[in-house]
């Protein structure tokens, strides 16, 4: 399909009248497309307007049907803004959109609790008892950080601790002077939580204080001492 | 972080221009998002006319248009936090929800062969039937006078596309007509009721 019959599709898309492959052809394309994608948008709004002369009220058994089911369904986690460091790129989005798409979320509980279990000597013992405090409190939320690169960090946070037990497996060494940060976003921007830790034999284990209400975590490479603002790309990111 | 700066600007734009009711419905579905049932309800009384409408449209069946309409509350509520306003509103959001999955039931049922020749036989009653719709309802004069505007191929292409769930391809099929000039229609159509309608883009 050329670019020019690609571009021809948007008002077919908009109306749902395009088949599988088409479809998938044409969301790869658009959300990227400074011309298609207000299209569509602009498309949508017109066929509301549309739909809305056919509204009719549903059956009462709707509604209740809804509310009940709704009461059993998790929700997604909302995805990071695009430009909360400003940074990431459209490729970027795109890869961290096809790991959420294959993220294991069983993994993440199986993997901590076998890590606290397995590692009881030695200079870790400080941490493991801290995260097995942490990964003990009823209100602990475990997340698997989408990353755009190697490796993978999970965060286990209880806000009634205050405390996050960050893990980080496979991660490249992040160059000299250089460590990886995490940060907590919430609505007043993101703050950094001064993890700044160089991932030695590739790994980070930590139990950090986090205070406040956390709706995001990422992680980016910044200089070793330390930054206010962000200035790497983000590598990770995640729900809190 | 320019982009909540610009969502804090924009919401301060919507609340100037007086626009309480999309506003309202903006606020219903970000507190839904964090997990808020009662506003999911509120949300649901606002949206459920609209949703079930445009479902038995397509689907026709009332007890299938329900658990259609059903699946798609379910999916409004699961990806509730990842709603962005920037792209679209609330309404323009879950309508096309809806409708995809709408399309998705009719076309899992049966071979688009099929239906091409089923829906074939009852065209004309759609036609009219869409045309009732629009007078019975004042509310609807807008998007009457709107629909109006378009040739009536034009509108036949995007009635049978939207309301009869069919493919551009079907659609070339049921008029027989060729796949190019349809997807021309469509998109002509499209864009002459965007603009009747005073849609910004």
């Amino acid at each position: 399909m050329s670019d020019t019959d690609i571009h021809q599709l948007a008002a077919a898309y908009a109306l749902d009248a395009v088949d599988d492959r088409e479809r998938a052809a044409f969301e790869a394309h658009y959300h990227n497309c400074p011309v298609c994608r207000p299209e569509v948008a602009g498309f949508r709004e017109t066929l509301s307007q549309v739909a809305a002369i056919s509204a009719v009220p549903p059956p009462a058994s709707l509604k209740t049907g809804v509310m009940a089911a709704i009461g059993e369904t998790r929700q997604l986690s909302p995805l990071l803004p695009e430009s909360v460091v400003d940074l990431a790129s459209h490729r970027q989005r795109r890869q961290r959109l096809m790991r959420t798409l294959t993220a294991a979320a069983a993994l993440v509980v199986i993997g901590i609790g076998a890590f606290v279990v397995g590692r009881k000597s030695g200079d870790d013992d400080g941490y493991a008892q801290a995260a097995a405090a942490v990964l003990g409190r009823p209100d602990t939320r475990i997340t698997t950080l989408d990353g755009t690169g190697l490796g993978s960090f999970r965060v286990a946070w209880s806000p009634s601790a205050n405390r996050a037990v960050v893990i980080g497996d496979g991660l490249p060494d992040p160059g000299p002077g250089k460590a990886y940060e995490l940060w907590l976003v919430d609505d007043a921007g993101p703050h950094a939580v001064r993890l700044l830790d160089k991932a030695n034999d590739q790994k980070v284990r930590r139990v950090l204080p986090v205070d406040g209400s956390a709706s995001q975590w990422a992680i980016t490479v910044e200089p070793e001492a330390g930054v206010d603002t962000a200035t790497g790309e983000i590598i990770f990111s995640g729900a809190a | 972080m320019t982009h909540m700066l610009r969502n804090a600007l924009r919401r301060r734009v919507a609340e100037d221009e007086d626009d309480a009711g999309k506003d309202r419905l903006g606020t219903l579905l970000m507190r839904a998002g964090r997990g808020d049932q009662s506003a999911f309800a509120e949300l649901y009384d606002a949206l459920a006319p609209l949703l079930y409408g445009v479902v038995m449209k397509v689907v026709r069946d009332p007890a299938q248009s329900e658990e259609v309409t059903q699946d798609a509350f379910i999916e409004l509520w699961r990806l509730a936090p990842r709603y962005d306003d920037s792209r679209g509103s609330v309404k323009a959001w879950a309508a096309t929800l809806a409708h995809r999955r709408a399309i998705d039931r009719v076309r899992s049922e049966q071979s688009g062969r099929d239906r091409t020749e089923r829906e074939a036989q009852k065209r004309p009653i759609q036609t009219n039937d869409v045309a009732e719709q629009v007078v019975a309802n004042i509310d609807g004069t807008r998007v009457r006078k709107a629909l109006e505007r378009l040739t009536e191929m034009q509108r036949q292409a995007v009635e049978l596309a939207y309301f009869g769930g069919h493919s551009y391809r079907e659609v070339a099929l049921l008029l027989n007509v060729a796949e190019g000039t349809i997807k021309t229609r469509i998109r002509d159509g499209m864009i002459r009721m965007r603009d009747e309608l005073g849609v910004a883009t």
